[in-house]
């Protein structure tokens, strides 16, 4: 419950702010208070709006209208002087565009044949080690990683195999990014699927199905040796993955929570506490969880095997924003606790949650 | 009759009237008293005092005390005076009943006044209480939105001074560049430090640092520690491709498309009717163990069915049949010999038969369902029933769409049709 209960992180609504079209994904600029709003207006064309935080009002800096609807973007392969912005949009384009001249991409191509779901980016924002990287997936079944270097060809493509038929991703994640070599990516699909690719070998590394089409995967750091994985689901429900011992069969241990009946759609990560994060709902409400970990975090099973042991998730608030789905989700890199999240009733809310400090 | 209790004895005051009436042994209770302005009973059946006060009283005030087999009245004047007597001398009968009937409805009157009064107070009492909690619950309420209120402007003010702290950082931007290439080499090991030892992102102390040195294209420092790390930087990977397979499942579909509690009722209705032997086997002993299998047997009809013995597959599914009748197939299977032997009636039999053991539809009996339909909607044309036979064609078109042959039958059998009516 929402109670002004001492010691229990509060969200407050900092701004809201009502928009003329659907916003599909916000982001905050790093190193800045200013945000930006990715979507769809009614006439079918894609929108990029830049907000900049004033005291308690969002100020429209800037309005760009692309010729199609934007699904998601990133900053996540840029480098902090540049801050260029990643977008997948409804055609299967990925571009990479210069805010400050945004007339041509920097970089562009038509990376799938169907809507690009999910993006993500790894090694700007100096953040990590390695290459940038941009991973999008598509409705087409295919999860493709591109290098800002290369044009037109993926340096990596995780498609269905010949014949198979296709399942939609619906979300994909970078991970494990700890030194230039490692990488991997994490993708989920319609069917349940959660697949994790290994960059450095070039194979299918882990999956399981968890039943549920799956909304949003996110690692609680992507620039760590990978430590812990939320995936979110249709019918509410969410996985918690420990990453750090993977058993030969059984994979990785896992703990779930249900926690609404409606779609969780995006879960985030607070990047100043790795275990903490906020999962947002179809019912229009945000969850602010804290992951503990076991006393033991790995044990051995009867031949021996190293296996893992899934911690426990607890509810530290919650709070019902809206109407409408809350679809997409971001946290302040700079200020610890600011967040803003877009749901689909057109408006775009700032929020801060007090109190993360005493956690 | 009553006994008059006359033993009474009196004395005054000039306010005041002090009456004493001994009871004779009878017991007194508030009720056997009745006291009006210028009446006053006593009624303790049998016995009975009754005065008519020489002067009214204030009988709100005044008071009678119970006790010592004696009751003492104390009877406040209206009107300071002495009076003769304590009773009115002469008072006439008539009178008497006049005073008696106004005294009584007098007292009625001040009780029904008593009872309103007390039901006013009571509202009020009521409403003020009411009154109360809503306060109390109001400020409750209150206390708590301040609380918050308070957060969000404390929270507000950390948000603009965060955003001036930043503003600030800008300001240092233009100050001389020794100091600046002093930082650059801090911020530089600190990465190196933070990566080594994979710690939290720093907390707010620290990312000033980070901010000042490492924000906007001015300051030659950025670009230094930028191309750094881009030296640093590895190729482009060498292109791959990863194949995937996706989760097989029984029905090829997502939890969320399955109707998954249909297609467990109809993979539990086969599980049953593979399980299910007919118990009345007296006259198959002498059948051989593989005769007793109904998949067998159905088998054997279908190899027959192919060479073209259809008499004979009837017969292997008749067996069949008997042993367990709930296989749809073999109903299936048998209209289709019974078609070839020109056995219409049956044929639709058998087909209606498999139908009905065919549900729950579901994806996986889609294709026995299609045949079903044909074979019967085929009987029904044969024997010139073709609107029926329509009907059949068409349910198998809605399960398959993209049959071009039963397509091109429906469309003959609306030919016919047509031509019948317009003959007709």
């Amino acid at each position: 419950s929402a109670a002004a209960g001492p010691e229990r992180p509060q969200v407050v609504s900092h701004v809201q702010q009502t928009l003329s079209y659907t916003v599909f994904d916000c982001k905050w600029v790093p190193r800045s208070a200013r945000l930006l709003c990715l979507g769809s207006a009614a006439r079918g064309t894609g929108l990029i709006q830049l907000y900049e935080l004033h005291g308690a009002r969002l100020e429209l800096l800037r309005e760009i209208e692309k010729p199609k609807p934007i699904k998601c973007g990133t900053f996540g392969a840029t480098s902090l002087q540049q801050r260029y912005l990643a977008t997948g949009d409804f055609d299967g384009n990925l571009n990479i565009w210069n805010l400050e001249a945004p007339e041509i991409p920097v970089y562009s191509v038509k990376g799938h044949k169907e809507i690009i779901n999910s993006i993500d980016g790894v090694g700007g924002l100096g953040i990590g080690e390695g290459a940038p990287e941009i991973v999008t997936g598509s409705r087409d079944g295919t999860v493709k990683v591109w290098d800002p270097r290369q044009n037109d060809t993926p340096v990596a493509n995780m498609e269905p195999v010949q014949g198979e038929s296709k399942r939609d991703c619906w979300t994909v994640a970078f991970g494990n990014a700890y030194n230039q070599e490692e990488r991997v990516v994490c993708a989920g699909y319609d069917n349940g699927d959660i697949k994790l690719f290994d960059l450095k070998t070039m194979s299918l590394r882990w999956e399981t199905n968890i039943k549920n089409g799956v909304c949003s995967v996110e690692f609680d750091r992507k620039d760590i040796n990978m430590n812990k994985l939320v995936a979110t689901s249709l019918e509410g429900k969410f996985h918690v993955f420990d990453m750090r011992t993977q058993h030969p069969t059984k994979g990785f241990a896992s703990v779930s929570e249900k926690a609404q009946k409606s779609t969780i759609w995006q879960v985030r990560h607070l990047p100043q506490n790795r275990d903490i994060f906020m999962t947002s709902g179809g019912s229009g409400s945000l969850h602010l969880w804290k992951y503990e970990y076991p006393a033991q975090r790995s044990k051995k099973d009867s031949e021996g095997s190293e296996m893992g042991v899934a911690g426990s998730v607890s509810l530290l608030q919650n709070v019902t924003l809206s109407t409408q789905p809350i679809s997409s989700l971001d946290w302040s890199p700079d200020k610890k606790g600011l967040c803003v999240c877009g749901a689909f009733d057109q408006t775009v809310r700032v929020l801060i949650v007090t109190k993360l400090n005493k956690i | 009759m009553p006994v008059w209790l006359r033993e009474h004895s009196w004395r005054q005051t000039l306010t005041a009237v002090y009456l004493s009436l001994p009871l004779r042994g009878a017991r007194a209770t508030p009720a056997n008293i009745f006291c009006s302005e210028q009446y006053l009973k006593v009624s303790i059946p049998p016995f009975l005092f009754e005065a008519i006060l020489y002067a009214p009283v204030d009988d709100t005030n005044s008071t009678a005390k119970i006790g010592n087999g004696n009751i003492f009245f104390t009877l406040y004047k209206k009107e300071p005076a002495m009076w003769d007597s304590l009773t009115l001398a002469n008072a006439g009968k008539k009178k008497l009943q006049h005073l008696r009937e106004n005294a009584v409805l007098k007292a009625q009157e001040k009780a029904k006044e008593e009872t309103e009064a007390k039901k006013i107070t009571k509202q009020e009492h009521k409403r003020y209480a009411l009154e109360a909690t809503m306060k109390l619950e109001e400020a409750e309420r209150k206390r708590i939105e301040d609380l918050k209120e308070k957060e969000r402007q404390k929270v507000a003010k950390e948000l603009e001074f965060w955003k001036n702290q930043r503003k600030d950082a800008d300001k240092y931007k233009s100050i001389p560049k020794k100091r600046e290439s002093h930082q650059e080499i801090e911020p530089l090991k600190e990465r190196k430090n933070e990566k080594t030892n994979k710690t939290r992102i720093p907390n707010e102390g620290t990312s000033k640092i980070r901010l000042k040195s490492t924000k906007g294209r001015h300051g030659s420092c950025s670009i230094f520690s930028q191309n750094l790390k881009e030296e640093q930087l590895p190729p482009p990977r060498a292109v791959a491709t990863i194949k995937v397979n996706f989760t097989p499942r029984v029905f090829p579909t997502a939890l969320r498309e399955s109707r998954v509690a249909e297609e467990e009722e109809w993979l539990h209705k086969q599980a049953e009717a593979r399980r299910r032997i007919n118990s009345d086997l007296s006259e198959l002993e002498d059948l051989k163990e593989e005769e007793k299998n109904p998949d067998w047997l159905k088998d054997k009809g279908n190899k027959m069915f192919a060479t073209g013995n259809y008499l004979g597959a009837v017969n292997a599914y008749n067996l069949a049949v008997r042993l367990n009748d709930k296989l749809p197939l073999l109903y299936l299977n048998r209209a289709a010999c019974h078609l070839k032997l020109r056995n219409l009636h049956k044929a639709i039999e058998d087909s209606s038969k498999a139908l009905e053991l065919l549900t729950p539809p579901v994806p996986d009996n889609e294709n026995a369902r299609v045949k079903a339909h044909v074979r019967r909607g085929t009987a029904f044309c044969q024997l010139e029933l073709y609107t029926e036979g329509l009907q059949d064609y068409e349910a198998a078109l809605k399960i398959d769409p993209k049959n071009k042959n039963i397509e091109k039958d429906a469309e003959k059998i609306r030919h016919l049709i047509q031509g019948t009516m317009q003959s007709s």
